[in-house]
């Protein structure tokens, strides 16, 4: 029997596919190892949404929705729907002043991980009741604070039937375009074991990393400043942490900030990042 | 008194370094820029290639052990090839290098090829830098203290290492004689004094010949790998096998982190146990337990009793160099009037009762073991630059810690001036040619304890000619030793008959040539710039980015009147308090470059705060 990675793998695949009802499967079968996946109630419940008729069996009705820190389940749709960044795209493009709503409602959107963060700038938020008189909504959407979803080019076209590599790959897109960067990066570490001189998920990896890494960042505030356990030390052994977490935990004793902390690590700026930025989210350490 | 310039003391040690300085007349430590009075002597660079020191270093000395210089004092001023450098390959995980003329030793760090100066002189720039923390202005000059064994290669490098540093070095002091300083100060004691200085990497122990403010070092021995290190390997040991034992054979050894995290704590409990009967170790989430397990605890309680029975022999092995140090100077323990302790081993209770024991006297407790030799440091570099008192002068009788001699026919050491000889000190003795009609000679200067020349350090070496062409044996060839207070040492060699003469000044080098020397420098004027040019980049900035931030300010209440009117950006206001708190953050980090990012956000909130309080459209930009 497949292992858990396995099926939310083969879940993925299927669902960016089209093939919702063996996407199904392998999600409802992913929950039956790990009742508290998120990935895999994410999915459920957007093929809840979109397609009421297929879902069945166990977990048949409402899926409720993860409570976790992970970001949201992306707003994915089947391989046959306009991919929202398209969407976003065409929306963009909408000339202002012609009488039609300039730019879709922001919940049309899939949920960005930016939205949990600061904002990188001072985006002014657009209404939806029809254009305003005097504003250039062209130009103030070339100034937005909008970040290009994929880099610039296009897949290379496929040749034959498409193999892993090429699935994974368009998946880990749709996941990028779709703000589910860690979703995008797993997917993009699993071709590059296979081929790790691919050009295009090297490209992938590394902008995957530089905006997991800042929204992690983000989360921790300035970097000269000094964590400290927010927990008596004695409920430190009540967490659920991996090694790694312990080791950074360890380190963390009122007198090294994250600046330090990234150095003594040892470990991928983005590891580093990513554990204290759950750490802060549950409660562990403050800043 | 006008206030003088502040001058500092630097016990530069194996493990860690201290600084001290003398205040109002009393000599105190000063602590780092952590709040910490020892910063340990480690230079790395960390895997996301930022350079640490001390401290931050430490923490990652076994996770990033190849790119982590520690114990840099081992190779000092050593020759590449020397059995020294040859003990040390085997156990430092960094990489050492021959240097470029293939003398002295180089490490790879990060990287670059470094010299070990250059190493000491990141550890030395940090005490500086903690020390002008603590003056609040600059310090320049500074008495270092070295072993008392340190011959003058090993003393000119830590010389050097100064200079790099950015400090004058005004004196090199031995460190027993330090340490017996800050005993002395202000007392009349004549004694002899035992300096038993177990530290974190090495044991000294020196003999001291005190009388009225003269400090006389009349013996010295030791075991250079034998230190508190020893102490926490034992602990790690027994945690490691007790770990396995419960925990079905995980083996702590086999992960980095798990090994940096058992040595901290072995260090630490090793502390506790200094003063409390019992330690408990806790370190919780420590080691992967495996496929689908979480990860594994480690809970242990430590005695002291234990801590003993684990380090019984290495207690003793010091007790047996003491005992052949005080031998070879002819001195039974009886003899000893007074015994300091010095390092943050004899703190352990188990060594200050041995020493007890052996010495059948209680050794001294009046200074803290770990502060000790920076304090005598600083008490000698305050009355270097402030004028004592007559009658008060506090005079340093160092002696030759090495036989200082030359090499003769069949590669052997012929002494000259034999090792304890109070300095300055000059010597002459008559030599001869080895062959018929030989009519040059070579001096090759040698300096240490063995009979083998080859097996010493070679401090210099020069060519006398015009010789008279004799049979051999008939030349007398007069040569001279003669070592200056400041341990500069001049050899000449004269031909008694025709008055040919040649000589040499030894300067001590330390590997580094004076053009590499002369680069180093440059290199750190340019960094102390770029330093400075960032401090100047950073309140240009600032000052930029406030001049913004008053103007939004004072736009305020305009938009605000103009927002209650429109329909459009509501959320304004709240937008532009974000950024400037953002802004604010980054000014109080010192962060030029988070500034510069902001800026633009800044501007744009500008232009959008101009337009809505002038009632126009808003611009493209906002």
């Amino acid at each position: 029997m497949p292992d858990l990675a396995e099926l939310i793998d083969q879940g993925v695949r299927a669902y960016v596919t089209g093939r919702i009802q063996e996407a199904l499967s392998a999600f409802q079968h992913a929950l039956m190892l790990d009742p508290q996946n998120v990935k895999a109630r994410g999915y459920l419940v957007r093929i809840q949404a979109t397609h009421p008729g297929a879902l069945s069996g166990p977990f048949h009705g409402r899926v409720p929705l993860p409570d976790v820190a992970e970001p949201p389940p992306p707003d994915l749709k089947p391989f046959d729907v306009s991919p929202p960044a398209t969407e976003r795209e065409a929306a963009r493009a909408v000339p202002a002043g012609d009488g039609h709503p300039a730019l879709h409602h922001e919940e049309d959107f899939a949920p960005s991980p930016w939205d949990e963060g600061p904002t990188t700038g001072a985006t002014i938020v657009l209404s939806d009741e029809g254009s305003g008189a005097g504003i250039d909504l062209s130009a103030v959407s070339e100034k937005s604070d909008l970040r290009p979803l994929v880099p610039e080019g296009q897949a290379p076209a496929l040749r034959g039937p498409p193999t892993d590599v090429d699935l994974w790959l368009k998946a880990a897109k749709e996941l990028f375009a779709l703000g589910d960067f860690t979703g995008s990066l797993e997917l993009i570490e699993k071709i590059l074991i296979l081929d790790p001189d691919h050009g295009e998920a090297r490209d992938y990896l590394r902008q995957n990393e530089a905006t997991l890494v800042s929204m992690y960042e983000s989360k921790l505030g300035p970097l000269q400043a000094v964590p400290r356990l927010a927990i008596k030390p004695e409920e430190v052994m009540w967490l659920n942490l991996d090694h790694r977490a312990g080791f950074l935990l360890a380190q963390i004793d009122g007198s090294v900030d994250y600046e330090g902390l990234f150095a003594v690590s040892g470990l991928p700026r983005l590891d580093t990042a990513r554990i204290l930025a759950n750490l802060i989210a549950d409660g562990v350490i403050r800043s | 008194m006008s206030e003088l310039e502040p001058v500092i003391g630097i016990d530069l040690g194996t493990t860690n370094s201290v600084v001290a300085t003398v205040r109002d007349g009393v000599p105190r430590v000063i602590p780092n820029r952590g709040g910490q009075l020892l910063t340990p002597s480690i230079v790395a660079v960390a895997k996301n290639g930022k350079r640490l020191v001390g401290a931050l270093a430490k923490r990652q000395a076994i996770t990033n052990a190849e790119n982590t210089v520690f114990a840099a004092k081992r190779l000092i001023g050593r020759r590449w090839g020397s059995k020294e450098v040859e003990d040390a390959r085997q156990f430092l995980p960094y990489e050492l290098v021959a240097g470029p003329e293939g003398n002295d030793v180089r490490v790879q760090l990060g990287g670059r090829t470094v010299s070990i100066p250059e190493i000491s002189a990141v550890v030395l720039a940090e005490l500086k830098a903690d020390a002008e923390a603590w003056f609040g202005r600059p310090v320049r000059k500074a008495v270092v203290t070295v072993p008392a064994y340190f011959n003058d290669g090993q003393r000119q490098s830590t010389k050097d290492a100064g200079r790099i540093a950015g400090l004058e070095v005004l004196r090199i002091i031995n460190e027993p004689t330090s340490a017996a300083l800050a005993y002395g100060f202000g007392k009349q004691m004549e004694k002899k004094v035992v300096v038993f200085d177990l530290g974190g990497g090495t044991f000294d122990i020196s003999i001291l010949d005190i009388g009225k403010s003269v400090y006389d070092v009349v013996g010295v021995g030791g075991d250079t790998y034998l230190g508190g290190e020893d102490f926490d390997r034992r602990i790690m040991d027994w945690l490691t096998f007790a770990f396995a034992k419960e925990n079905g054979g995980v083996d702590l050894r086999q992960d980095k982190m798990a090994l940096q995290r058992l040595k901290d704590a072995s260090e630490k409990s090793k502390c506790d146990l200094s003063t409390a009967p019992n330690t408990a170790i806790h370190l919780p989430f420590l080691v992967s337990g495996g496929e689908g397990k979480g990860a594994l605890h480690l809970d242990k309680q430590l005695t002291r009793e234990k801590l003993e029975e684990l380090t019984k022999d290495l207690v003793e092995r010091c007790i047996a160099v003491a005992d052949k140090t005080l031998r070879d100077a002819g001195l039974r323990a009886a003899q000893v009037g007074e015994v300091i302790l010095v390092g943050g081993m004899t703190r352990m209770p188990r060594v200050a009762r041995a020493v007890r024991d052996y010495f059948g006297r209680e050794p001294s407790r009046g200074v803290h073991p770990d502060e000790v030799v920076a304090l005598g440091a600083a008490i000698q570099a305050h009355a270097l630059v402030a004028p004592q008192p007559k009658g008060e002068e506090v005079l340093l009788l160092d002696v030759t810690p090495q036989n200082l001699g030359l090499m003769v026919v069949g590669g052997y050491f012929n002494t000259v001036i034999p090792r304890n000889t109070t300095v300055p000190t000059s010597q002459t003795h008559l030599f001869t040619t080895v062959q018929d009609n030989q009519t040059s000679v070579r001096i090759a200067v040698l300096q240490g304890e063995s009979e083998k020349a080859i097996e010493n350090e070679l401090l210099g070496e020069f060519i006398l000619d015009g010789i008279r062409p004799a049979r051999r044996g008939e030349v007398s060839i007069e040569v001279t030793f003669a070592i200056s207070a400041d341990g500069i040492v001049g050899v000449s060699a004269r031909d008694v008959v025709t008055g040919a003469e040649q000589s040499i000044t030894v300067t001590a080098t330390s590997g580094l040539t004076e053009e590499e020397l002369k680069r180093i420098l440059d290199e750190q004027r340019d960094e102390l710039l770029e330093r400075k040019q960032t401090t100047r980049e950073f309140e240009m900035r600032r000052d930029r980015a406030m001049a913004l931030v008053r103007e939004i300010d004072a736009l305020r209440p305009a938009v605000e009147a103009a927002l209650e009117k429109s329909r459009f950006g509501k959320d304004a206001i709240q937008k532009a308090e974000t950024v400037i708190a953002r802004v604010r953050q980054a000014i109080a980090a010192r962060d030029a470059g988070a500034i510069e990012v902001e800026e633009e956000q800044l501007d744009r909130t500008l232009q959008l705060f101009r337009a809505l309080a002038a009632g126009g459209p808003v611009p493209a930009g906002g």
